[in-house]
């Protein structure tokens, strides 16, 4: 699709929209991605806070930096996930050239399934939260001023993986699908998600350091801790999104304009 | 001109394995006409048709829709373009009615239920419209394709193969509908069919390819008395398609 003279329009952003929704409302598996593996989450790892908490060992705010971490982290792999899958539902169903061959921009299809999987994410997260607070004790809801800046770097990083992702698939169609599931699982050993990043062997530590899932972690724990807003977590994690960002939108475009070239827009499947 | 298509090529791979699947087209469809774009398999057309939707970027070569190229004018052109073939699919999931108001809001209709609703009428799919498109035959989802089609009233209409799954008196219907069209509105069709009495019913022009390159153009007694060499009262497509395809099949040999 040409760059020039572009203008995005809302109405087709909002057909997106349309189409995913319609979708998310039709579909039982996108319904158990959304709700699912959230609420799945938060019940198993409540269960071993309450185990956790029984022994003496067991540090005080422990239980709210582990809950604390499963939702946070519940978002990141859902949008993640939602931003593959949103795509891969258009090669399931042989649907791209339907949609390219209407003014459609790749920025507008984008933007729209950004909107969709910001939704079926606040979903999840809310589900999840809702559970810790009523059969875990664990407010989210009080600390979330403190806690958006850091939602909003690891949706950041989730956005650029699902783009990353989406551009992986055009070039090697649904042979890797299994990326939409399993990418984020890869990143989640060097996130720090669960344990601080001193915990980890001296020299792992720069690379989680490059990771902005590591700074939110960091971040989010510290606010558990009293410890306030860390302003140098958060400008870490947007710094290095916006690194990845712009990498994973050069090499989507690149991709793109690949994919058009080699004729797998019409034949992707 | 409508369409100008000027020394179109499609080279894919490299080296050894490089095959040209269109090979320096060049043609012109003028406003309200129909042409047909005809050929064995493997000749070009829906590679052709592909890059003049801007699916596939061509090695060399321009398109130019409405007079404008259309890489500078993509979106402005397919706001006035549709497209439609039996070969690409709706999300099966989503209804009749769901999968054309998804295209009713791309195109920004004012009324989309009314749209909708007339469409549905004339391609006689009304008793789909709640149905999945999991639920429908081959054929009712190409008149589904139909419908969208004609969504934003297009002033320019590729249409890939679209009676291939149709039975006989569905797809005499809808030939009629597309005559209407081009006699009621103008609009300008470009048809690719591997159904040669429906093209001469239908065409007054046809480009024919074989192998990716043009063959011949003009009006099918024309394009009959070039490719068979010989004087003919009445236009023989399939006698043409024929040899051709036969030819084609020997030069691969």
């Amino acid at each position: 699709m040409s760059r020039k003279g572009k203008r995005m329009k809302r109405h087709r952003i909002e057909a997106t929209i349309m189409r995913h929704t319609y979708e998310a409302r039709r579909n039982l598996d996108r319904i158990l991605d959304m709700v699912y593996w959230p609420v799945l989450d938060i019940i198993v790892w409540g269960f071993f806070t309450i185990y956790l908490g029984r022994g003496a060992a067991m540090k005080p705010g422990m239980i709210s930096f582990m809950l604390g971490a499963i939702i946070l982290w519940g978002l990141f792999f859902a949008f993640q996930r939602d931003m593959a899958v949103g795509f891969l539902d258009e090669l399931w169903s042989r649907n791209l050239v339907n949609l390219f061959s209407t003014p459609l921009s790749v920025s507008e299809y984008m933007t729209g399934l950004i909107a969709v999987n910001v939704l079926k994410a606040a979903v999840g997260m809310s589900a999840a939260a809702l559970i810790a607070w009523g059969c875990y004790a664990f407010d989210i809801f009080p600390r979330l001023p403190a806690f958006l800046p850091f939602m909003l770097n690891l949706m950041l990083f989730a956005l650029a993986l699902g783009i990353i992702i989406t551009g992986l698939i055009f070039r090697y169609t649904t042979k890797i699908q299994g990326l939409a599931w399993s990418f984020a699982g890869l990143l989640m050993p060097l996130s720090c998600v669960l344990y601080p990043l001193k915990s980890l062997p001296t020299l792992l530590r720069p690379v989680a350091w490059m990771l902005p899932t590591t700074h939110s972690f960091e971040g989010m724990r510290q606010v558990l801790a009293g410890g306030g807003f860390s302003q140098s977590h958060f400008a870490w994690g947007l710094a290095l999104n916006v690194m990845y960002f712009v990498f994973a939108i050069l090499f989507f475009r690149w991709i793109f304009e690949a994919a058009r070239s080699r004729g797998l827009l019409v034949k992707v499947e | 001109m409508l369409i100008e298509v000027d020394h179109l090529t499609k080279r894919f791979g490299k080296g050894s394995s490089q095959f040209i699947a269109v090979d320096d087209v060049s043609f012109e469809v003028r406003p309200g006409e129909i042409v047909g774009l005809l050929g064995p398999n493997g000749a070009g057309k829906t590679t052709t048709i592909h890059m003049i939707l801007g699916l596939i970027s061509p090695t060399a070569g321009e398109v130019r829709i409405f007079g404008k190229p259309f890489d500078a004018h993509r979106q402005e052109i397919l706001e006035q373009m549709n497209f439609t073939s039996p070969y690409v699919a709706f999300p099966v999931r989503l209804t009749v009615f769901e999968n054309l108001m998804v295209f009713a809001r791309m195109y920004d209709l004012r009324e989309p239920r009314v749209k909708i609703a007339g469409l549905a009428k004339l391609f006689g799919i009304e008793a789909m419209l709640r149905k999945p498109v999991s639920r429908l035959s081959s054929g009712e989802t190409t008149r589904v394709g139909l419908c969208k089609a004609f969504m934003n009233d297009p002033k320019l209409l590729l249409l890939d193969e679209p009676t291939a799954y149709l039975d006989p008196q569905i797809a005499a219907q809808v030939k009629q509908i597309l005559l209407d069209m081009q006699r009621e509105r103008g609009t300008t069709i470009l048809y690719t069919s591997h159904n040669m009495a429906e093209v001469e019913k239908m065409c007054s022009r046809i480009i024919f390819l074989s192998r990716g390159r043009v063959l011949a153009s003009g009006t099918p007694i024309e394009v009959t008395q070039t490719i068979l060499n010989e004087d003919r009262d009445e236009p023989a497509l399939e006698e043409v398609f024929l040899h051709v395809a036969q030819r084609q099949a020997n030069e691969a040999a």
